[in-house]
């Protein structure tokens, strides 16, 4: 029973978003590591709602190193989350673009050799399920959803974090939760494989 | 209403969504921020060279050379990441080792792993980092490693699972692997680590010394001695392999499995009783360990094992004196502890610094 604990805290911090905007722009890289702090999970859920979870570590560290490259281009601060979210969500478009299988440089490498989380692998497996039918979902309900189930964000940090009015997150929180259910319930062992 | 534990956690839990919670729980992010202080170093260090390259070579002919020069490089480097400072060469000896999403097993085995990047091993694949002039780390198969830091002066891993077995000749002090559960601070040696999937670690010294920190709580490993650490506990009290199994046994159960005060006392019981002269090792990490009322027993136990140094008071040490426990450590022949204090004031300026 682990990290099951809804944080709402960090919420609560968000007034200082512009001041260590404006300390990150002038080289204070620990101000940046505490923007980082703030917004890795709003960054790392974005990018499992996309891309395989085993180049989703890696992917953060890209996103994180692109925004301070361009901290400089931001010009509302207010709009950091929302600005961040759309270079996560550029990232995880890249991505597809230059691993497509005429550009893969490498062997591909089986899902099955890359993450030993766990030694319960029934417990595994069905997390890599419920995993994969949230990613069958419309975009629209698969953030929020994985924010929520997976980072642990409450609906109003998610909104907080991305921009979003606390209405559009609820309701697409209520309505992705509502889809995934009848997709879980539909969903037999049998037919897992085909739902990743 | 149950509608109100999916959009903020309040009100009456959904067993359903606890159930989503719990297993999606495990993909959670959980990596602590990358170094952002050195890479910008890096990139500045390199503006500045590109800046000074620009000047030096002013002229058409010169800026048509820098032009193909930076086409090529635009165009040939592998991956951006790669830009971020130096590079260590990564050789597979096994399998199909990756980092990031790039399998080392093409291009002859040999892959290249910079600050940011992580190296990745299944469970048939094996890889070998060489660390340019101040070492080698060889990875075990079911291991993750990233690269947080590669300076001048301070390298910086985090392994979070699997083993490494790492054999540094660089000065004490600048070669550090983070664990979930502990630092790892190379002193001087070969030492093998372990992280498993909870976070927590075994950390083994094969020749010279290492210090384990996590929180203030630190322990010395030297040679043929090891280290158990857990999260949210941090590094246990170091001892020789050939201690004997009740010692061992009751180690164990005083940092880690110990409810209650007599429980632990009853664990104390044990360790004195079976301790030997090379047991000193523990004896001494005990001191800073054990409650007020207890220390005077593990002093006179270790007092009868290695008598201290002059210096050394017995009042001092149970005011748990700082520069009289260093003396008697340092007495105790395992590894000049200066080089740790060294470190560690360095390592918690540091730290201070970029709060």
């Amino acid at each position: 029973m682990e990290r099951q604990v809804v944080t709402a805290g960090p919420v609560t911090h968000l007034q200082g978003d512009d001041s260590l905007i404006s300390a990150a722009r002038d080289g204070d890289r620990a101000a940046f590591g505490r923007l980082y702090d703030r917004y890795a999970r709003m960054v790392h859920g974005i990018l499992l709602a996309r891309v395989p979870p085993r180049e989703v570590d890696d992917l953060v560290q890209e996103v994180f190193l692109s925004a301070l490259r361009q901290l400089h281009a931001l010009r509302d601060a207010a709009r950091f989350g929302a600005w961040l979210a759309a270079i996560t969500r550029n990232r995880a478009n890249d991505y597809y673009r230059k691993t497509g299988p005429e550009t893969t440089l490498t062997e591909p490498v089986s899902e099955n050799q890359e993450e030993n989380r766990t030694n319960d692998h029934a417990v595994e497996e069905e997390a890599a399920l419920i995993l994969a039918v949230i990613r069958t979902l419309p975009e629209t309900y698969r953030e929020p959803l994985i924010l929520r189930l997976v980072e642990g964000m409450t609906g109003p940090e998610i909104a907080a974090r991305t921009g979003l009015t606390h209405g559009s997150v609820r309701v697409n929180l209520y309505r992705g939760m509502q889809l995934l259910r009848e997709k879980l319930g539909q969903t037999t062992p049998g037919a897992r494989f085909g739902l990743a | 209403m149950k509608d109100d534990y999916l959009w903020d956690g309040s009100g009456e839990p959904d067993p359903e969504i606890q159930r989503l919670e719990t297993a999606l729980g495990r993909y959670r992010h959980n990596l602590p921020a990358p170094a952002f202080e050195a890479i910008a170093e890096i990139r500045s260090k390199a503006t500045r060279s590109r800046f000074l390259t620009f000047r030096l070579s002013f002229g058409l002919a010169a800026a048509a050379a820098l032009l193909i020069a930076v086409t090529l490089f635009t165009y040939l480097r592998p991956k951006p990441a790669t830009d971020l400072g130096p590079a260590w060469d990564v050789a597979r000896l096994e399998g199909a080792p990756r980092v990031g999403s790039h399998s080392i097993s093409a291009n002859g085995g040999i892959g290249k792993l910079g600050v940011g990047q992580t190296l990745v091993t299944d469970s048939s694949s094996r890889a070998s980092i060489s660390l340019d002039e101040i070492g080698r780390v060889d990875v075990d198969a079911g291991t993750r490693l990233r690269v947080v830091r590669n300076g001048p002066d301070r390298k910086r891993l985090a392994l979070d699972r699997g083993t490494i077995h790492a054999t540094i000749w660089a000065p004490p002090g600048e070669f550090v692997v983070d664990t979930p559960s502990a630092v790892a601070v190379d002193l001087g040696c070969v030492y093998t680590l372990h992280v498993d999937d909870s976070g927590a670690g075994l950390l083994r010294t094969t020749l010279g010394w290492v210090g384990f920190k996590l929180n203030g709580h630190e322990s010395f490993i030297p040679a043929g001695a090891v280290c158990a650490t857990r999260p949210k506990i941090g590094p246990g009290t170091p001892y020789f392999e050939d201690a004997t199994p009740a010692f061992r046994e009751a180690l164990f159960k005083f940092d880690f499995a110990g409810r209650t005060p007599e429980e632990r006392s009853a664990s104390l019981d044990v360790l004195l009783a079976q301790s030997r002269s090379r047991d000193a090792l523990s004896l001494w990490h005990l001191l800073a360990r054990v409650s007020d009322s207890e220390r005077a027993r593990v002093y006179d136990r270790l007092l009868a094992l290695a008598a201290p140094p002059a210096g050394v008071t017995r009042e001092g040490i149970l005011r748990l004196d700082q520069p009289m426990l260093d003396l008697w450590w340092n007495s105790l022949g395992f590894g000049d502890v200066t080089l740790w204090r060294t470190w560690e004031h360095d390592w918690s300026q540091r730290q201070t610094n970029a709060k």
